[in-house]
């Protein structure tokens, strides 16, 4: 009888075994969907990756836990308005960077190659961002029957998505499009299709959307669909070869007649409204009426090594002081040209003794020239060229933001503001036509805000309006294609120092307009062909 | 399949639920060579059983037996002899001498005469384990078996190692043995805070180390036997007297290699070149060689107090050990207690027979910082260790002007030695009772085997306030870590031996079930003060960590053995395993193995008055592997962002879930092994021998594998991507030169050829990242997998490498990444040990010696040398001598690339030389052993960075390994 008991009690021992194979996660940070979908308060977690997958790098704060696996970007490098920069900026006129990493002077040189860690680096970022947004739609629309903040919610993660695959077709061109969770392998697109999915969506998000000014800050309202649809049209000669201006000014007129609204409040008190939008507290100063989409960051609550932190940490250096950029010290890295500095030309008030500009009428040419050369001969080397004091860390007061530690930033990173939106108007009119008058009021209600003298019609013309582009928007991540679309980008028709690695300026090849597809993705995914001439 | 599983398991509950009574008795006796002289260490064992006892020191043993049962009595060097037991309770046995060696041998779950072995395997006793200042149990056998490669990871004291057996058989997943020690798997894992899973042990517990190298050998062990497994046999009591031994040794660990950067001298006329006022401003006019700054020599000392005897009869051991030894990195610490008990009861008339090992080890670690060792290579020479003027405990520190850190400038690596602390302590518990009982069928035992081990580690780093930062305020930080990992195991068995007129026949077959658990904690906190000196609450950071995950491995297994007249041997194996890493469509793999031999020499008088030993194998085998593989890969997860890493919304900030990749298409990565094999002993001279050729297939590889990044969430998931291919060849070869009273002189030979490919890539690779999206090696079918992928240098006419310029490999006129070429790859072509031992009267001398020929090493402290580095980032940088050479000006996308840094590290190396002094008779009739001995003595090589041998071959801020110099007493009484 005994034995009979035994017997049972080990049989019953090895099925008890066997279920043990069926293993969850007992990880108290791990979850399953059933968690993050049960309820719309526990979707707002997973709306909140998706913005977060533009602003910030991985689940552990400042790092740790990376997005992108490490080997193929540094954890610090990967965010993406830092990618965004180097890609759009430190390529041309507007930026060069002294630090050494490997593939980072290839970007100014126009020299960088398939495995370069930055075109990697965004194409991995940006794709991750729609794999993201497509496991939103999908899990949440079902709450989203049900619950109206949920439709909300989805409506916003098809924006962004929208948003990063503008950033692709811009960037690559010929990505796949993909728009549902999937482990399989996509086939190629292009740019008529990606553009076509683009508009389709943000024009269909335009009933989506919550209206203007009904949404919490830091999450996009119709605006940003419309403010979108108005960077996409004036691109679109760039992207299909059709100019579509008219469309252009439509959806920018939605935007300017909304109610977003310049920000003309100098909190500061220096004289200009312009450097508000670029404080820790951009958020609350006035700025934040002007942004239509933005990233936000904290320096306690929302940590990485790119974002705001990179931007006002990394211009640093030379005889600048830190402390008055509310950070613990500088990283010595970027600077601009005197291509740039000259744009501001028309306002200089002061030169030094070598009759080099320091001083001008315009607050918007923030540049610290002391013990910086105004005429770079080599860029490693920090104090060659003007540095650039756009980005601070300080509020309206000229306290320093909140991580009392100086590393981490608060402020905030616009990725469309009203500004834009008035000069893609004021470009569309002059490059085809329309009301140059309005045009040329958009432009100037800029110049006044910023101290600036308002300019005269006689002036405006499509170079006026791509200079005044220059002027507002530098280091905001639109030179490059700006420059693409006026033919600038890779042509001899203008040079600056060290394009294309030559001290004077040299053309470049007509490749380059586009990044190429990483090698690595090209291995896994042999549908995909590489983009022409890499 | 399950179904038939179950009923086997059924089959063997009931016969293990089944109890009888049978006669018992004990026989002792002693056992003497012709002349009568005692053979201490003889092995007695019951014949068909895995029962078995060791002669004492005056060759008496004791066993307990049933009449009937035969009494088999081996000794090295003398013939076996068998006697069936009667009535008597005494037999002496004296036993002639033969050359033939016949050891049994431990393989999984039984035992076996070597003579009937059909896999290959290696022994290596305790006699011939390498003697130097040996803290972990894998410097034991280093160099002593053909094709297992050991590499330190560091000189750290107490670091493991990495151990391949017969190649990389894996991309990903661990390439690490089984290690298996007294029938208990080892959990590769091991805790946080411990350097080494073999820490354990303290190598002078263990009697032998056995190695199993092809799959028919290992197929018992199942899919956590991949990649070979190590037993480990602990020593264990034996009946009689109880003996006394204490050892002891203090060692003196001297540093002697550091990286070859530029002196003071040299570097400031490299900054001076550059004729940049601001460059040169930076120079100091110190002469500090930061590298000796950081390195000084460091002693140790291990001893070991065992006793091993019987009390009551009931045989024990029982061993305290201590090692405490600093490492040459300043304020680098290891300290090991470690006791082990072992009893041997028997019940029943010895039907029953248990067997308690515990095994207990407290390691207290104070691990250095290791980024002092970058931190000094290239912290700029001209400047001194202190400075009055820098607020961080007057360690010199870069400046800003307003006299904080300068950002992103390197840390002083004293004050990165001296300013942070790391400290933990692991204690662990490896516990089994294993419970053999014969049951009333002739020659049926039945064996049930549970275990425990359980390591919990508890550790605190801190940063102490004067640690130099970029931070403002920074006030100190600590974290508080805990670590519990449980590996539970429960096996049960059947053995069956039955003896035909002409044959043997053994059966095995078992059930094995092991869970892996593992909970790790943390608490960090991190302080900043504000500018008046008051605690800053906002900034200060305290945040807990929990990372928690299980998986359980459940495992049918059945094996046959049979000979036919000791000539024909077969042993087939069966085994199906359940991992719950894999889809449960996947979870299980069924894995085969057979292998025959031949003794060849029992064919004829002829070839037996030749050979004592003629025996050829042939196997084929295969197991499952999914070591290393995360547990929930197939499962969607989500991870929750902690609080630095929320996002805001409005003005509140909220936590998100970021979804994990998936890959519900896992399945066991197989690898499948042929081996053929010659033993050999020869008669009449002392040469005898193996050779091994073999053949592995690893398929269906698990590594991680890039994912288009439109698909899945991640950017890498695990997935099974190909097949790879390793052959090679092996052979050992031992012969005693000489051999007489007085003096004898031994040599032991292995080499080991090994070729590796990977023979199927569903997608080529990029591998070797090095930090900046750029990836040094690259997987593709038909190469070597870590093959280097690299840009082939042009260089000048005077032999300097010209900047920026590479062959334009494919022709088209232009240099670009279809320039890149495949150039070597880390791993050796070919590895040798040699062993020489000789004896004298009483003086004895062993050296242990090493090479390895093919292995390229990627120089990467050299690879970071150009101008850029020296004054980048308003600070200076010291970079390695190759700039001389080179005068490199940036750093590129191609330069760190290039096969300028790929180096022939092939080498030659003396890693231990003993010389030992016995004086007899000292206490009672026991000896005393006296003895000097140093490690890693001699290293020819043409590698120009600081060691040759690194695993991975990327050289990167390696802790250089030391010499060491012991003196040691080993005393028995």
């Amino acid at each position: 009888m005994k034995k009979i008991i035994y017997l049972f009690g080990i049989i019953a021992l090895t099925i008890s075994c066997h279920n043990e194979l069926d293993q969850n996660p007992i990880d108290p940070d791990l979850f399953t969907e059933v968690d993050v979908y049960k309820t719309a308060n526990d979707a707002r977690g997973a709306l909140a990756k998706v913005y977060a997958s533009l602003a910030i790098t991985g689940q552990q704060g400042p790092a740790g836990d990376p997005d992108i696996d490490p080997s193929l970007i540094d954890e610090g490098f990967s965010q993406y308005t830092r990618i965004l920069f180097n890609l759009n900026e430190a390529t041309t006129d507007h930026a060069v960077v002294g630090w050494d990493n490997p593939g980072l002077p290839n970007l100014h040189e126009m020299s960088w190659d398939v495995n370069n860690g930055w075109t990697k680096g965004m194409y991995f970022r940006l794709a991750q961002v729609v794999s993201f947004a497509n496991s939103f739609i999908e899990n949440a629309s079902g709450l989203a029957e049900s619950d109206t903040e949920v439709s909300y919610y989805v409506a916003e993660a098809r924006f962004i998505r929208a948003y990063a695959y503008l950033q692709l077709m811009d960037m690559y061109a010929n990505v796949p499009l993909v728009t549902t969770v999937t482990t399989e392998l996509p086939e190629q697109s292009n740019r008529a299709e990606l553009f076509a999915f683009i508009e389709a969506e943000l024009l269909e998000l335009e009933n989506e959307l919550r209206g203007v000014g009904t949404n919490e800050y830091g999450r996009v309202d119709v605006a940003a669909s419309w403010a979108l649809l108005s960077r996409l049209y004036l691109n679109a000669e760039t992207y299909i070869g059709e100019a579509k201006y008219t469309e252009t000014i439509a959806q920018s007129e939605k935007v300017i007649n909304s109610s977003y609204t310049l920000n003309t409040n100098d909190g500061n008190g220096n004289g200009s409204a312009y450097d508000e939008l670029f404080l820790a507290d951009n958020n609350t100063n006035g700025a934040q009426n002007e942004f239509i989409f933005l990233l936000q960051f904290d320096g306690l609550n929302s940590q990485s090594w790119g974002g705001s932190t990179f931007l006002v940490h990394a211009p640093i250096g030379g005889t600048m002081n830190p402390a008055e950029f509310g950070v613990n010290g500088g990283w010595a890295g970027y600077r601009t040209t005197k291509a740039l500095v000259e744009k501001f030309s028309y306002a200089i008030t002061a030169t030094n003794a070598e009759g080099e500009p320091i001083s001008w009428g315009d607050s918007r040419a923030m540049f610290h020239s002391d013990g910086q050369n105004y005429e770079m001969a080599k860029i490693p080397k920090f104090t060659e060229g003007y540095a650039v004091t756009k980005f601070r860390n300080v509020d309206v007061s000229g306290n320093a933001g909140s991580d009392s530690s100086g590393d981490h930033v608060d402020m905030d990173i616009p990725i469309l503001r009203l500004a834009e939106v008035y000069l893609n108007y004021a470009e569309a009119v002059a490059r085809n036509n329309g009301d140059s008058a309005t045009a040329l009021g958009l432009i100037n209600q800029l110049r006044t805000r910023a101290g600036a003298p308002a300019a005269t019609i006689s002036e405006f013309n499509t170079q006026f309006v791509m200079d005044e582009r220059s002027r507002e928007l530098y280091w905001e991540g639109l030179r490059r294609s700006d420059l693409i679309r006026d033919n600038k980008f890779v042509t001899g028709s203008y040079l600056w120092p060290f394009k294309a690695g030559v001290a004077q300026g040299a053309a470049s090849d007509n490749h380059r307009k586009i990044f190429p597809i990483p090698e690595d993705v090209l291995l896994v995914n042999t549908n995909l062909q590489q983009n022409p001439n890499y | 399949m399950l179904t038939r599983l179950f009923k086997l398991q059924l089959f063997a509950l009931l016969m293990l639920s089944s109890v009888g009574i049978y006669a018992q008795q004990i026989v002792s006796g002693s056992i003497t060579d012709q002349d009568g002289n005692p053979l201490p260490g003889a092995t007695v064992i019951i014949q068909g059983t895995d029962t078995g006892v060791s002669t004492d020191f005056d060759g008496n043993y004791s066993i307990s037996a049933e009449r009937g049962q035969t009494l088999e009595v081996s000794y090295i060097g003398y013939q076996v002899t068998t006697v069936v037991v009667g009535d008597q309770n005494q037999i002496n046995l004296s036993l002639a001498a033969d050359n033939e060696l016949e050891e049994v041998v431990i393989i999984g779950y039984g035992a076996l005469r070597k003579k009937d072995l059909t896999g290959t395997l290696d022994v290596v006793g305790s006699e011939d384990f390498t003697k130097g200042s040996v803290v972990s149990a894998q410097q034991l056998i280093q160099g002593k078996v053909a094709g297992v490669s050991i590499v330190s990871n560091s000189g750290a004291p107490g670091d493991g190692a990495n151990v391949l057996i017969r190649g990389i058989g894996s991309l990903n997943l661990n390439s690490n043995p089984l290690y298996v020690v007294d029938g208990i798997p080892l959990d590769s894992g091991g805790v946080g805070g411990s350097r080494n899973t073999l820490n354990v042990i303290n190598p002078n517990d263990i009697a032998s180390m056995t190695v199993l190298k092809d799959a028919s050998a290992t197929a018992i062990y199942g899919s956590r036997a991949a990649n070979g497994v190590i037993l480990i046999t602990t020593k264990k009591g034996q009946t009689g007297e109880i003996a006394f031994e204490f050892s002891s040794r203090a060692t003196s660990f001297n540093p002697i290699n550091k990286i070859n950067v530029l002196n003071a001298a040299e570097f400031t006329s490299a900054v001076q070149a550059t004729n940049d006022a601001e460059f040169i401003s930076r120079l100091g006019t110190d002469d500090t060689d930061w590298q000796d700054e950081i390195y000084n020599q460091a002693f140790g000392i291990n001893s070991t107090f065992s006793a091993s005897g019987a009390l009551k009869g009931v045989p024990f051991r029982a061993s305290l050990g201590h090692t405490d030894q600093e490492g040459i990195l300043l304020g680098d610490n290891f300290s090991r207690t470690t006791g082990s008990l072992n009893v041997s009861p028997q019940f029943l008339d010895g039907n029953l027979r248990v067997n308690l090992n515990t095994r207990y080890v407290f390691t207290q670690n104070d691990f250095a910082n290791r980024g002092a060792i970058g931190s000094a290579a290239f912290f700029d020479p001209t400047k001194p260790v202190f400075d009055a003027n820098s607020p961080f405990a007057n360690y010199y520190t870069w400046l800003d002007a307003d006299g904080s850190k300068l950002a992103l400038s390197p840390t002083n690596p004293l004050a990165l030695l001296n300013l942070t602390d790391d400290e933990s302590d692991v204690n662990r518990v490896i516990a089994n009772v294993k419970v053999d009982y014969d049951l009333p069928v002739d020659g049926l035992t039945a064996t049930i085997n549970a275990g425990i081990d359980n390591s919990t580690g508890e550790g605190i780093s801190t940063q102490d306030a004067n640690l130099p930062t970029d931070a403002d305020g920074f006030n100190g930080s600590n974290n508080n870590y805990n670590n519990t990992s449980t590996n539970l195991l429960f096996d049960a068995y059947l053995n069956y031996a039955r003896t035909f007129e002409t044959s043997n026949l053994t059966l095995t077959a078992g059930h094995s079930y092991q869970s892996f658990e593992y909970d790790n904690s943390s608490t960090e906190s991190i302080e900043y003060l504000n500018s008046d000196g008051s605690l800053n609450q906002d900034s200060s950071i305290t945040q807990s960590f929990i990372d928690k995950s299980k998986n359980v491995l459940l495992s049918y297994f059945g094996r046959a053995n049979y000979s036919i007249n000791e000539k024909y041997l077969i042993t087939a194996t069966l085994r199906a395993d359940a991992s719950s890493k894999l889809p449960s469509e996947d979870r299980w793999g069924t894995f085969f193995s057979t292998a025959i031999a031949w003794n060849i020499h029992k064919e004829s008088a002829g070839i037996e008055n030749i050979f004592n030993d003629l025996k050829l194998r042939l196997g084929y085998g295969e197991v499952g592997n999914v070591n290393g593989l995360g547990d929930y890969n197939f499962l969607t997860r989500y991870t929750r962002s902690d609080i630095q890493s929320r996002y805001g919304f409005g003005s509140s900030f909220f936590t998100t879930f970021r979804p994990a990749p998936i890959n519900k298409d896992l399945r066991w990565e197989v690898g499948q092994t042929y081996n053929a094999g010659l033993d050999f002993s020869f008669a009449n001279f002392g040469l005898s021998g193996s050779v091994n050729a073999y053949i592995k297939n690893t398929n269906d590889l698990i590594a991680t594998a890039i994912v288009d990044p439109f698909t899945n969430f991640g950017t890498t998931i695990d997935a099974n991507i190909g097949d790879m291919e390793n052959k090679g060849i092996e052979v050992e070869l031992n012969t005693s030169l000489v051999d007489s009273e007085d003096f004898s002189f031994n040599l032991s030979y292995n080499f080991a050829v090994n070729d590796n490919t990977i023979t199927r890539l569903e997608n080529e690779q990029n591998v070797g990242d090095l930090g900046f999206g750029n990836s040094l090696q690259r997987h593709q079918e038909g190469k070597a997998p870590y093959a280097y992928y690299v840009y082939k240098q042009i260089y000048a006419e005077d032999g300097r490498p010209i900047e920026g310029a590479y062959a334009d490999l494919n022709g088209d006129g232009q240099i670009n990444n279809e320039d890149r070429y495949f150039y070597k790859d880390p791993y050796a072509d070919m590895i040798m040990g040699l062993t020489a031992s000789m004896r004298y009267k009483q003086l004895d001398l062993t050296v242990v010696s090493r090479a390895s020929f093919g292995n390229y090493s990627y120089n990467s402290m050299s690879a970071s040398s150009n101008l850029s580095q020296i004054t980048n980032l308003n600070r200076l940088s010291n970079v390695h001598s190759d700039y001389l050479d080179t005068g490199f000006l940036f750093f590129s996308d191609r330069n760190s690339v290039s096969d300028h840094y790929i180096q022939n590290a092939s080498f030659f190396r003396i890693d231990n030389l003993t010389l030992g002094y016995t004086i007899e008779n000292v206490i009672g009739n026991n000896p005393l052993r006296a003895y000097i001995t140093g490690d890693n003595l001699f290293v020819e090589t043409n590698y120009n960075g600081i060691d040759p041998e690194i695993t991975g071959g990327i050289d990167d801020n390696f802790y250089p390994r030391s010499r060491a110099w012991a003196l040691g007493l080993d005393i028995k009484f």
